[in-house]
């Protein structure tokens, strides 16, 4: 089961917390439809890589933290981390998502993973 | 010498061994922020290391840890991780469990926090 809940209102905290320039725009976040599609096409590539290689995961969550396409926070419970040391878990997450990495579309990465114990 | 024979050469002499962005006086990076707060608010001794300084610094040390990211900590040349973990590792506690079971049960005493340059 996936749990998609709270993603809608966290993106939306998120963008509310963007800041600002002295015109009052959205500081990193560009007014072109274009970009604001190809920062969701990042983030579902990360959420579709991570759910291919956690197939029985508990949960999948990919949160844009500031709007801007590449902040990222990733969210993954799977059984497959029991028993795994933090820095192991973290390892495997940076495996599934080496395309995006390699991209350089990822600048920055919060990870939270989680066993099912 | 080679930046991947220094970094080898931190690893072995420190304690703690910090690669950030930037020096503890002048952070370059949110998050190594957050790796530096956790371990000044452990009282761990810190060595830090600007990874800034060059390009070839963070591709050699990555090659080394097998870690992308940066920050990296280290205790004893052992990876602990990246800001993430040693955020969460301070809050359950294991960070002063991790710090007395491989420094000693003083090792506060000898907190503190100096800069090494690779360059």
């Amino acid at each position: 089961m996936r749990v998609y809940q709270f993603r809608h209102i966290r993106w939306r905290a998120a963008s509310v917390a963007t800041p600002r320039t002295r015109l009052g725009r959205p500081h990193r976040r560009s007014r072109s439809g274009l970009t604001d599609r190809y920062h969701a096409r990042v983030r579902e590539r990360i959420q579709q890589l991570l759910e291919g290689a956690f197939p029985q995961a508990e949960q999948v969550e990919v949160v844009d933290r500031t709007g801007g396409g590449d902040h990222f926070e990733v969210i993954v419970h799977d059984e497959v981390f029991n028993g795994l040391s933090r820095i192991e878990q973290h390892k495997l997450i940076y495996a599934a998502l080496d395309e995006p990495w390699k991209q350089g579309s990822i600048h920055e990465l919060r990870i939270n993973t989680k066993g099912t114990a | 010498m080679s930046y991947s024979d220094k970094i080898k050469e931190v690893l072995d002499t420190s304690d703690v061994a910090l690669f950030m962005k930037g020096t503890p006086d002048a952070i370059m990076c949110g998050n190594s922020e957050r790796a530096l707060g956790a371990l000044r608010r452990a009282g761990a001794p810190i060595t830090a290391v600007d990874i800034l300084a060059d390009g070839q610094i963070r591709e050699d040390l990555s090659a080394i840890s097998g870690w992308p990211t940066i920050p990296q900590v280290f205790v004893k040349g052992e990876l602990v991780g990246g800001a993430d973990i040693v955020e969460e590792l301070e809050r359950s506690g294991e960070l002063e469990q991790t710090l007395v079971a491989k420094l000693g049960d003083n090792y506060w005493e000898a907190r503190g926090e100096k800069t090494v340059s690779l360059t």
